[in-house]
């Protein structure tokens, strides 16, 4: 209760609850509401924000810009957090397992993840691009492995701080199984910065797949995405710049709102993690 | 008959000042720092002892705590009222400091002869070999056996006495009258900490300087001091030469202080608190600081504040003090 | 200097790993090289009789080992799409990427690092929120997103400068600002960060009690502590301006690397990509490591 007064006054939280909440709302709301997202009609095109039966105006080829923003966001969403929901998971496994064993098996992952992690997400993308094709699939791929080394480094540095507690050594020292000890007792402890660390790497993820699809290597047409919205529009800035503004401004709320939560839980957890995390989120 | 003194507080008050806080930490403390003496400020953590020595220097933090009354005199000046360029002319080349943990009190960046030199080079226009040769005197001086060695070192590869004897070089190479040493042995085990006493008082006699001692180990006051001053709760309750304090208290607190101690110049002599606890700054009574811990407390002790005043050879902050 | 010894062998063993793996990939699902290569009449005898000169039937590991072959006698091959030679082709946009890239960096550490002092010895004041909120501000805009309103702001409304392309120095300030505006956003505040916390160390009493002045203190004591955590995430920032390369030389038409490689992977033009991949691949790996040496060397700890 005492937690839950704190996340009401903390300014952040509160502030990037409510856009998040918002935004959430027209991906689910809004494809229903503005119609096909793909319907073309040529007489229609460019057509200003407010127009009749077009909120937010249309595009070259005469589609609804609102029905294809929120499609957009839809897709910019379910990549990014379902991607980052695998990475949590894989990265907190393969951090709990590098940094409790110690050893060679810990310097062997831990050199594999440093050499990951200083890859560059844009990069990885688009080598992953290279190789199986454009799509989101490699967006996909690349988000997942650079998003879980992340998330495995710090957690990692997590548990080599945790093993040496009295109370994990107290486990140990009554012979309590390597299993039992890392899920009662470590993994407890490390999880709350897994999941924060996490809306930092949704916020990596939105802008690394819309910066695919601006240069033609994400999602691919039909399929609408905000970054290639944004692309599609520079063209005609001068004609209806709010082709390219309104999904430029989407991409900037939504990356906005979870840098927000993020901001804002870190200063519900303790401070020791804090620092953990501003070293993590430097990137 | 006596000296003018070399140091001279008077009054003096620090306090924190802020958004809509404001209360003294360091309350009317007078001290008197004599030529080619060593005086000892006694008390427990948090009594106001190293702000008072830090405040000599302009070294408190500042915002938030600020000077709020009283003067420093250093031969005739002001130091409270100096500009920021005429305190550092006296930092150092006046007026040295050592502080307690050494380890994390030099720069770990650079060697210690690059910390040297840069202090020399501070206060003296000499070329850098000059420079270099002062410093490896003060190492010397400081009593380091091999300072050609240790110029070249940085701290972390120093042992912590080693590192509190540059700390004193550091002091040294200026050639100070007055030396503020802040706990400077806490951090030490035993031993050490009889050494580096023994060289700062050794080094008192041979440069003629005097020394300001800020200790909580009436141990270490015993051995080395000459005169002391007790501190509680911000204020100087006690002071006189240490022969006739540590003989006859006349405070009660410093009578608590004496008797929690088993033995003096024993190694279990650090300071034991006594029952109850030192009011904060901020929620003093209006009487006497102590009233709440003494056992000879009276009604004038809780309503009227005590003042210091002469008694026999020492100075007492009582309304009853011990015979 | 034992550790930096054991660094760079460590890097050079996965630089290699990775560039295989990186290699295989693009090999392995590179498609049909002959339809690009042969006419469509050509029968299947020829293409595995072509197949088997260029070596597409060996093992990939002997495949790489070839390749990386070629690669130090500078012959690289033909691009799929306009046959030019991708040696000649990787001269000229090796240049390009790193005038841009070199530009970048230095605005990352030039601008970020000052700024950052600036913000941390005024705290609290009016320019410290400025500078702070401006690099908050740097963080949240994607820099796709960043160069499409300079771009209309500078090029579109104002005319100062050219939108893209490539010229004179005017051509260069609207790509290298977009491409370190983030570096110099974390650099900032890291910097910042990193000097309030040393200012608040026990070593600068000691310092001023010893009467050097602030200004030493602070541009040379502070500063060289406040330096060593921005050092060992300066490969960072050299991964980060290549990543962010690969987007921004595409907006502005800057003919370096990246814009060669995006425009590479949507033509399937895969000798290309084949190199500029391992390029890239090797510049962060490479810069990563001379952050990584660079942290040894100006840590006494490390050094000794």
């Amino acid at each position: 209760m005492k937690r839950f007064a704190r996340a009401r006054k903390n300014k952040q939280l509160v502030t990037g609850s409510v856009l998040a909440c918002i935004i959430v709302l027209l991906a689910l709301v809004g494809p229903m509401v503005f119609g096909d997202y793909n319907s073309q009609d040529l007489a229609l095109s460019h057509k200003p924000v407010g127009t009749d039966g077009a909120f937010f105006g249309t595009d070259g080829l005469g589609r609804d810009l609102a029905a294809r923003a929120t499609f957009g966001i839809r897709i910019s969403l379910i990549v990014a957090i379902s991607v980052t929901a695998i990475a949590v998971i894989f990265g907190t496994i393969i951090g709990l397992i590098a940094g409790y064993t110690k050893g060679v098996v810990d310097s062997v992952a831990s050199l594999v993840i440093d050499f990951i992690w200083g890859f560059p997400l844009i990069l990885v993308a688009v080598l992953a691009a290279a190789s199986i094709g454009s799509g989101l699939l490699p967006v996909i791929l690349a988000v997942g492995l650079v998003n879980t080394v992340a998330i495995a480094r710090v957690v990692r540095g997590e548990v080599l701080g945790i093993s040496e507690k009295d109370f994990v050594v107290a486990a140990k020292a009554g012979g309590y199984s390597t299993l039992r000890i890392l899920s009662r007792h470590v993994a407890p402890n490390v999880i709350p910065v897994a999941l924060v660390l996490s809306s930092y790497y949704v916020a990596v993820a939105i802008i690394a797949e819309a910066a695919l699809s601006f240069v033609g290597l994400g999602a691919q047409p039909p399929l609408p995405s905000l970054g290639q919205m944004v692309s599609e529009g520079r063209n005609y800035m001068r004609l209806n710049h709010w082709e390219s503004t309104i999904p430029g401004v989407l991409i900037f709320v939504m990356v906005l709102s979870v840098s927000l939560i993020g901001d804002g839980l870190r200063d519900l957890l303790d401070p020791r993690l804090r620092t953990a995390l501003e070293r993590a989120s430097s990137k | 008959m006596t000296p003018d003194p070399l140091l001279d507080i008077r009054n003096l008050s620090v306090g924190l000042r802020g958004d809509g806080i404001g209360y003294d930490i360091v309350r009317d403390v007078s001290l008197s720092l004599y030529p080619n003496e060593v005086l000892a400020v006694v008390g427990e953590s948090g009594c106001g002892k190293s702000l008072t020595a830090l405040s000599i220097l302009a070294l408190h933090a500042s915002p938030p705590l600020y000077i709020t009354g009283g003067s420093i005199l250093f031969e005739g000046t002001d130091l409270t009222k100096l500009s920021p360029a005429k305190m550092r002319a006296v930092r150092g080349a006046e007026i040295a400091m050592v502080f307690q943990d050494p380890m994390s009190a030099l720069d770990p960046m650079f060697t210690v002869g690059t910390l040297l030199t840069s202090a020399v080079k501070a206060h003296q226009k000499v070329s850098a070999d000059v420079a270099k040769k002062i410093s490896l005197e003060a190492l010397a001086d400081a009593g380091i056996e091999d300072p050609r060695r240790r110029f070249d070192e940085y701290p972390f590869q120093l042992s912590g006495g080693v590192s509190q004897r540059v700390m004193i070089a550091l002091a040294l190479v200026n050639d100070p009258k007055i030396i503020i040493a802040d706990e400077p042995t806490t951090a030490l085990d035993v031993t050490v900490q009889a050494q580096i006493l023994d060289r700062l008082r050794e080094l008192k006699n041979e440069r003629g300087m005097s020394v300001m001692l800020i200790t909580h180990n009436l141990g270490v006051v015993a051995s080395v001091a000459d005169r002391m001053a007790v501190m509680y709760a911000g204020e100087v309750v006690e002071s006189g030469a240490v022969g006739e304090v540590l003989a006859a208290p006349h405070h009660p607190y410093t009578n608590g202080l004496l008797s929690a101690v088993p033995r003096l110049n024993s190694e279990a002599s650090e300071l034991v608190p006594i029952g109850g606890r030192v009011p904060q700054p901020n929620e003093l009574p209006a009487g006497c600081a102590f009233a709440d811990r003494c056992s000879f407390v009276t009604d004038r002790c809780r309503s009227e504040h005590p003042p210091l005043e002469h008694h026999a050879r020492t100075e007492v902050r009582c309304h009853h003090p011990v015979a | 200097m034992k550790s930096v010894l054991k660094t760079t062998l460590l890097t050079l063993l996965l630089l290699i790993a990775s560039s295989l793996a990186v290699f295989a990939a693009i090999r392995l699902s590179g498609g049909d090289v002959t339809a690009a290569r042969l006419p469509a009449s050509a029968t299947a005898e020829d293409r595995e009789l072509f197949r088997q000169q260029v070596g597409l039937d060996q093992p990939i590991l002997r495949q790489y080992v070839t390749y990386v072959g070629e690669v130090f006698t500078g012959d690289l091959g033909n691009s799929l799409t306009n046959n030019a030679s991708i040696s000649s082709l990787a001269v000229e946009k090796i240049k390009n990427s790193a005038i841009l890239g070199g530009m970048s960096l230095v605005l990352v550490f030039g601008v970020g690092i000052p700024l950052g002092m600036i913000a941390a010895l005024k705290r609290n004041s009016w320019l410290d929120t400025g500078i702070t909120s401006f690099s908050v501000a740097g963080m949240a805009v994607p820099n796709f997103w960043l160069a499409l309103i300079l771009i209309y702001i500078f090029a579109t409304v104002l005319g100062w400068l050219p939108s893209a392309g490539q010229g004179g120095i005017e051509y260069l300030i609207l790509p290298a600002v977009v491409l370190s505006a983030e570096g110099i956003a974390l650099t900032v505040r890291m910097t910042r960060s990193a000097m309030i916390e040393n200012l608040s160390q026990d070593f600068v009493r000691t310092l001023r009690a010893a009467g050097l002045s602030e200004r030493r203190i602070y541009f040379k004591h502070v500063l060289r502590n406040s330096l060593l955590p921005i050092i060992s995430l300066a490969g960072l920032r050299v991964g980060q301006i290549v990543g962010y390369a690969l987007v921004v030389e595409t907006i502005f038409g800057w003919p370096g690397v990246g814009q060669q490689l995006v425009n590479a992977v949507l033509r399937r033009d895969y000798p290309v990509v084949q190199f500029f991949s391992l390029l890239l691949v090797f510049v962060v790996t490479l810069g990563n490591l001379a952050a990584s040496v660079g942290y040894t060397l100006a840590n006494p700890r490390l050094r000794k």
